[in-house]
């Protein structure tokens, strides 16, 4: 199966952005990555419903955005992440820093 | 990337702790118990370094690439650093064990698989280990269809010793490793070339609530090992 593009679309809400992930996260999404830091501000949610496969060089480009977050204290939380990618999220220890939801709706519950 | 670059046996299982099997002829690094640490648990700045070298002229795939990088990891590396692939081979969850020799002090330490596919994989660093963080190391075409390998860290000194040590040129030490090993992949493919480095800061500022790491720096516990082992036999 070839790779799908890593796309995105945000939506902002009262109280936070929710950012709705597309495609495949590995190296090649280093620039939308660039453009969803550059294009949030205040409390972010990443939804992972729509994104198929994520690669250990994906996993890198979302702890620095991450590192990025937090240099600006712009707090970040995760929703729609499968099982899989929830162990992943917790052997890589990404979830020590971000909090992760079921869907997107627990998400914004908790930002509210 | 192939359907098989796509599973989820790609990456390791979920495991607190690690569990390590020393390989015969290694210096235990009694890792065995301690939890991974990634590029957000550590102490130092954040930074990011790729090392990457063109295969041009070597008629290979990046299939093939890392498929000879996995099997001929350790003999790669310079001569004062030894790494001891697991006996599964560089797999999903498999841990390496690694003695580096600095002196009279040999550094035991190790990484485990965070990830593998064809093209690529992905170490991840203990607790105590030099830097907290990730190595991938890939193989790509380039935009002349040339075969480039890669290795790119994102990585952060894992406590204030550490940090200091990347300050005064352990930093540069680590360039050399990786550039080393690039040279050597190439000559595997009998390819003269020198590899590029780029560094970038990903984060400017250190973790001062991580300064507690330092009681888990495994330097100290190798550093100790190495100043009795005279006093007890080997």
């Amino acid at each position: 199966m070839p790779n799908q593009p890593l796309g995105y679309t945000i939506e902002e809400g009262d109280d936070s952005m929710v950012v709705r992930l597309t495609g495949d996260i590995d190296g090649s999404g280093a620039a939308v990555f660039r453009e969803i830091t550059e294009a949030t501000q205040g409390p972010v949610i990443l939804d992972f419903t729509a994104v198929g496969f994520i690669n250990s060089s994906g996993i890198a480009l979302i702890v620095g955005f991450l590192a990025a977050t937090r240099a600006v204290h712009q707090p970040v939380s995760a929703c729609g992440l499968t099982s899989h990618y929830r162990h992943i999220f917790e052997i890589t220890r990404l979830s020590d820093f971000m909090d992760i939801y079921d869907d997107e709706t627990a998400a914004l519950a908790v930002s509210r | 990337m192939t359907d098989g670059a796509q599973s989820p046996d790609n990456w390791a299982s979920n495991r607190e702790h690690l569990e390590v099997e020393v390989p015969e002829g290694a210096v235990d690094p009694k890792l065995t118990g301690r939890r991974l640490s990634g590029a957000l648990q550590g102490f130092g700045q954040m930074w990011q370094k790729t090392y990457q070298v063109r295969l041009d002229g070597a008629d290979v795939t990046p299939e093939h690439v890392i498929a000879e990088w996995k099997a001929n990891y350790g003999e790669f590396w310079p001569d004062n650093q030894h790494f001891y692939a697991p006996i599964a081979g560089i797999e999903p969850g498999e841990v390496g064990v690694i003695n580096a020799s600095q002196g009279p002090i040999t550094l035991s330490t190790g990484v485990m698989v965070l990830y593998a596919d064809e093209r690529s994989w992905t170490y991840m660093t203990p607790e105590g280990h030099v830097f907290a963080g990730w190595v991938t190391f890939s193989s790509h075409e380039d935009a002349d269809d040339v075969v480039v390998a890669q290795v790119q860290l994102l990585i952060r000194a894992s406590d204030p010793i550490f940090e200091m040590g990347f300050k005064f040129g352990a930093g540069r030490i680590e360039d050399r490793i990786w550039q080393h090993t690039l040279r050597s992949v190439a000559s595997h493919f009998d390819v003269d070339a020198e590899p590029t480095t780029e560094i970038v800061c990903v984060d400017k500022k250190r973790q001062w609530k991580n300064f507690g790491n330092v009681k888990l720096n495994l330097a100290f516990r190798s550093m100790g090992r190495s100043l009795i082992s005279p006093f007890r036999g080997r």
